[in-house]
């Protein structure tokens, strides 16, 4: 039987999400979770353990760089791979995602076999 | 030597025939009556007959028995050597007859492994064959399967911007929305949103991201590429670098149609710089919103005005 796997998405922007959700659904037993924003992303954490998240930098309320900073000192989720999404592609902003913890750094628009084997190579699916 | 010691004895190896004559010399002697006295029967006729053969003779006889008997001698010798040879050769024969039995068996061999090598040979060409077949197939299914992600990808970035900009008649998000899918399904950076004010015959520009709203100005009919878009109602947008679109030379120009008019113009002027130009999937999204956009803000500007309220069944029921 093949592993199960989960995800959290973490994006306010419906849309992204969206996509994201579809690009996902091409990676077989992965279940999606999405949240708002860093806040319901959190609270989602609390309830539940993910083998992945994925989460944007810019974000209302809670940004994608705090999350990263909440859940690496997190005992539960410490480990837990993170990819990070934005619209800037600059190098600060995935130096800053990186330094604190983040696995990956995916720039928008986003390409969907791109995430796909971002998020194949951090789960480490093979098929 | 012994024999002429003695003077007359026999030779070492008596003759049957020379023993013979012996006996009889020695009876021959007896009969003449010297040792015994007796009277003794008459001697048979042939012994008394027959003398001791000369010396000569006898020595001849001599020579002619020691010469048979060292040619004898030597015949035997002669036999036993060559059948010394004989045997070696024998021996030699047998072991070439091996070693030739061995090589005509290692030939066999050879013979046998030569055809199982053109057997292998064939059996390797084939899946040579068949693995480069295979190769092939893959590399051609391995493309395809790129190109029906991509695909996939396309439809599902159109899908959901189709979605999103129908998903709701509140004029606020669909703006909102159409910011989104520009910044982040195409990458733009700068950008604006114009609706036609058919009063002054002019477009306004009412959203922008990237750039204060105030810094926008009014677009006369075929002023520049925006008021051009506008005119003649198709999309217009730079080839290669997108990055570097100024206010008065947008990157894409993309006319709001709706019913064979135009209602407005979104215009990207730039894109951000990890995105250096327009792709497929650019092009297909800004014929999407070219097409739906201005249904879906009309749509949202009739609903608000009537106070959100859905039209009476009347209004659908008139239609048919």
């Amino acid at each position: 039987m093949s592993p199960q796997y989960s995800c959290l998405i973490v994006e306010d922007s419906p849309m992204m999400r969206q996509l994201l959700v579809f690009a996902l659904a091409r990676i077989k037993n992965l279940r999606v979770t999405e949240a708002d924003d860093g806040i319901d992303g959190m609270r989602k954490l609390a309830n539940a353990k993910y083998d992945l998240i994925i989460t944007d930098i810019n974000m209302p309320i809670m940004d994608g760089l705090k999350l990263v900073k909440r859940v690496r000192s997190d005992a539960t989720h410490k480990d837990t791979p993170i990819i990070i999404i934005t619209t800037e592609g600059s190098q600060e902003d995935r130096q800053r995602a990186l330094a604190l913890g983040a696995n990956a750094y995916i720039t928008k628009p986003i390409q969907a076999p791109q995430v796909i084997a971002k998020v194949k190579e951090l789960l480490k699916v093979t098929e | 030597m012994a024999a002429k010691a003695s003077g007359k004895q026999r030779p070492t190896k008596p003759v049957a025939g020379a023993r013979a004559v012996s006996s009889r010399g020695t009876a021959s002697s007896k009969s003449n009556g010297t040792s015994s006295g007796k009277p003794t029967k008459p001697a048979p006729k042939a012994a008394k007959v027959r003398a001791a053969p000369p010396d000569d003779l006898l020595e001849k006889r001599e020579q002619f028995i020691q010469t048979f008997f060292r040619r004898g001698a030597e015949l035997t010798e002669e036999l036993i050597r060559e059948d010394e040879q004989l045997r070696s050769r024998l021996g030699e024969l047998e072991r070439e007859n091996a070693a030739l039995r061995a090589h005509v068996a290692s030939a066999d061999a050879i013979r046998d492994m030569l055809v199982k090598i053109t057997q292998l040979e064939k059996e390797k060409r084939e899946l040579v064959s068949r693995a480069t077949d295979a190769s092939h197939t893959w590399s051609h299914s391995a493309e395809r399967f790129a190109e029906i992600e991509a695909e996939n990808a396309k439809l599902a970035s159109l899908y959901v911007a189709s979605f999103q900009l129908h998903s709701t008649l509140d004029l606020r998000t669909i703006v909102r929305h159409l910011k989104e899918l520009l910044a982040q399904f195409v990458g733009a950076r700068v950008l604006a949103l114009y609706l036609c004010d058919e009063e002054r015959g002019q477009l306004a520009p009412i959203a922008s991201d990237g750039v204060p709203l105030a810094k926008l100005r009014r677009i006369e009919p075929s002023q520049g590429p925006i008021g051009e878009a506008w005119i003649k109602g198709s999309a217009r947008w730079v080839e290669g670098d997108s990055t570097r679109g100024t206010l008065e030379a947008p990157a894409a120009c993309i006319p709001l149609r709706v019913d064979d008019r135009t209602a407005g113009v979104l215009v990207v002027y730039s894109t951000f710089e990890h995105k250096p130009s327009f792709v497929d999937v650019d092009f297909e999204l800004f014929k999407l919103l070219g097409a739906h956009a201005a249904a879906a803000l009309l749509a949202a500007r009739l609903f608000a005005i009537h106070g959100g309220n859905l039209p009476s069944l009347d209004a659908f029921t008139e239609i048919s």
